[in-house]
């Protein structure tokens, strides 16, 4: 790519909860409970758009990983916690995961139309499927249906919602008879500013990459190299080619774990601290959870051994997420680790989402880089500690970026549709 | 005899209408009444409005651009899900400082019934299912409240030196196999001001709750809390509260000038702020059976890699 884009990209946090890293709590700067204070939660989305941010995004799951030293498994309801948010703020957009099998799509269509009627039309939906045998079990069932079930069913999910909120406005019946679903019936809650809420999606398995080519609006993607990235975002803006829609009709932006220091040396301090001060075990957990294979019977000083990087023998039943596990698997494979240097490693470089860990300039320097390579339209940056991370981003990353005209000086839109209007058309490819 | 406290009924267009103005959030924040139902005609039987919104939606705003003013959100479990109502339940109730509670209904007004087998959450096509009954909605009550107290709240410790932020270990499985299997833990902590109010529509005898626990306010003529149309005059009789309910042809404004006057008239002043629970008198709900089944091991202290 050597034409240069004009406009200016998206810039999201991904809120979770106190920050990426387990020992995000152990700061001083926050209370024990910090992630159930409204007050807490209402800052963030002060500070979010003091720096015209677009989108604060937060995951969901009907489910409780192991609290014990962390709090990213505590998961207030989104849609309460963001419309709470949104009572504190105007402009900056609210991203709500919700999954697909674990709702009832009209109660959950009213929920998310009411919710952007309230927000004055900032809201977004990041349609899930869930993963986990915690889940099924909190609604009967004895595990989750299997990976094509849960994307079939979270298709025709997505079109009932969609058919619903389309009825609030046109005050017609939807009827609708599908394999899942049977409705009869209407919202009669009023559109909302924006019409309805944007629709993302995340995950990068084939299913969920033609879901989103097919509706999605905005992609939470999993990218950990540039290359990989670029491909990735013309064969989803390609999808949503075929499938009629305008490559713009489309925003993809990866994640990035970022630690932030104004030096990359007190970057780097701030990283490993804030991993020493969280548990090993975690680590290794995160690794057995993501490539479908117990890390801890790997020896730490060894690199990976050949079985586990190859092909997955059961995609169906495989509890991970299959696109975090196939940037995972390009990583070790790049440069061939030990298990311990893996791990470490993936302090800098990230893990499933990639990772940052420089300075503000640097940063800038990154996010200017794969927008012009044609590799995203924004990033959703995913602080190591939201409390003192989230800051330097508004008031340090966010200036560098509108001297380089990559980012607007004030919000010059209103709903969360604006501002994805408003963003860089997608570059020639 | 002590006066009766007052209490608001709002149906869809009234919570349309409130959220969209500073100005009526404003004047319902300050007004001495015990509590506001959001949506009460979603589980009251009435046909539904023109316009609605979802009540946690509702409550949500209330919770962010207000301060003082209590409230219960509408819930039934005919396209819902106990568990995914108690998760709305719970965060209203972080977020609000216990300002809020759950009215449990049978029915949802505004929601198409589920197929004929199970059109309590059989709808969500997931297999399941329940008949939309007084049991059905019971049952899903007792799973709201258990859930709720899943995760004791003075299990989050925040020990910097041994790393321990949740003492894990003492949030429980609910092991629910009723209307509803659940097994649990609910993903949010018990509330600070403890576990939601749970109130109940009863117009008539034949309304009641199938069981007392964990129902603790009965509202309807069956109940110690009536409802009396915006236009009537309240009951002579004595009661404990009196919800008063507009109907579609009154605005807020009108409710609230209602209220404004039968709180000067003798209706007894609930002061502003406070958490539902205080506000209404009522004890905190006894806890889960210490033989509950804990959902995680002892936590340890850590070491890094």
């Amino acid at each position: 790519m050597t034409s240069k884009r004009s406009g200016h990209v998206l810039l999201g946090i991904n809120v979770l909860v106190l920050g990426y890293l387990p020992a995000a709590w152990k700061t001083p700067l926050l209370k024990k409970d910090s992630f159930i204070d409204a007050d807490y939660w209402a800052n963030l989305g002060r500070t979010a758009e003091r720096g015209t941010l677009d989108a604060l995004f937060l995951a969901d799951g009907p489910l409780l990983g192991d609290p014990a030293y962390d709090a990213n498994p505590i998961r207030l309801e989104p849609t309460v916690n963001w419309g709470q948010v949104a009572a504190a703020t105007s402009r900056v957009g609210l991203v709500a995961t919700a999954s697909s099998t674990f709702n009832d799509p009209f109660e959950l269509a009213e929920r998310l139309l009411s919710w952007d009627h309230q927000t004055g039309g900032r809201a977004a939906w990041n349609v899930v499927t869930t993963r986990g045998v915690p889940a099924a079990r909190n609604f009967g069932m004895p595990d989750i249906p299997f990976r094509d079930d849960r994307y079939e069913r979270a298709s025709e999910f997505v079109d009932v919602v969609r058919a619903l909120w389309d009825s609030a406005a046109t005050n017609s019946d939807v009827h609708h008879h599908g394999e899942f679903f049977h409705v009869e019936g209407r919202l009669r809650v009023p559109p909302s500013k924006q019409g309805r809420p944007i629709i993302f999606q995340a995950g990068g398995s084939s299913q969920g990459r033609a879901l989103a080519g097919r509706v999605a609006e905005g992609v939470f993607a999993a990218e950990l190299t540039k290359n990989q990235a670029i491909e990735h975002y013309r064969l989803v803006k390609g999808f949503a080619r075929d499938y009629g829609r305008s490559p713009d009709d489309i925003k993809i932006l990866p994640g990035l774990l970022l630690s932030l220091g104004s030096t990359e040396e007190e970057a780097r301090r701030r990283s490993d601290e804030l991993h020493d001060a969280g548990p090993a075990s975690y680590s290794i957990g995160w690794l057995s959870q993501a490539i479908g294979y117990d890390a801890s019977k790997l020896e730490l000083d060894e690199p990976f051994p050949e079985d586990v990087l190859g092909p997955l023998n059961d995609t169906q039943t495989f509890s991970g997420s299959v696109g975090f596990r196939e940037s995972i698997i390009a990583q070790i494979r790049k440069t061939n680790p030990t298990v311990r240097e893996y791990l470490k490693q993936t302090r800098y470089t990230g893990s499933g989402h990639a990772g940052f860990v420089g300075t503000p300039e640097q940063l800038a320097d990154h996010i200017e880089d794969w927008f012009h390579a044609g590799a995203i339209d924004g990033f959703n940056l995913q602080p190591d500690r939201l409390i003192d991370g989230l800051a330097v981003i508004v008031d340090e990353v966010v200036p560098i970026l509108r001297k380089r005209g990559l980012y607007r000086h004030e919000y010059e839109t209103e709903t969360l549709r604006e501002h994805f209007r408003a963003a860089s058309p997608t570059p020639a490819f | 005899m002590t006066a009766p406290y007052l209490a608001l009924g709002l149906a869809g267009p009234h919570l349309v209408e409130l959220s969209a103005s500073r100005a009526l959030l404003s004047r319902w924040d300050a007004l001495p009444v015990a509590f506001s139902v959001l949506g009460i005609d979603r589980v009251d039987g009435s046909t539904p409005a023109p316009v609605t919104l979802a009540s946690s939606a509702v409550g949500a705003t209330l919770a962010g651009a207000t301060k003082h003013g209590r409230f219960f959100i509408a819930a039934a479990p005919q396209r819902d899900h106990p568990y995914n109502i108690a998760r709305r339940v719970a965060s209203l109730a972080h977020l609000s400082h216990g300002r809020s509670g759950l009215l449990i209904g049978i029915r949802d007004g505004y929601a198409p019934e589920g197929p004929r087998q199970a059109p309590a959450w059989g709808g969500a096509g997931l297999g399941g299912g329940a008949p939309l009954n007084a049991q059905t909605a019971y049952d899903a009550a007792r799973a709201v409240r258990a859930l709720e107290q899943s995760w004791p709240h003075s299990s989050i410790i925040g020990n910097r030196e041994t790393g321990i932020l949740v003492e894990s270990n003492r949030i429980v499985h609910v092991d629910l196999d009723d209307s509803f299997a659940i097994a649990g833990p609910l993903n949010a902590p018990e509330p600070a001001t403890g576990a939601s109010v749970i109130a109940w529509y009863a117009a008539t005898a034949a309304d009641n709750p199938p069981g007392s626990d964990p129902i603790e306010l009965i509202i309807g003529d069956a109940g110690s809390v009536p409802v009396v149309a915006l236009g009537k005059e309240p009951p002579a009789r004595g009661v404990a509260g009196v919800v008063l309910r507009a109907g579609l042809e009154h605005s807020m404004d009108d409710l609230l000038d209602t209220a404004e006057r039968w709180l000067a008239e003798g209706f007894a002043l609930v002061a502003p702020g406070g958490s539902l629970r205080d506000a209404l008198g009522l004890s905190a709900p006894a806890p889960l059976p210490a033989t509950a089944r804990a959902a995680f091991p002892v936590p340890r202290p850590h070491v890094a890699l």
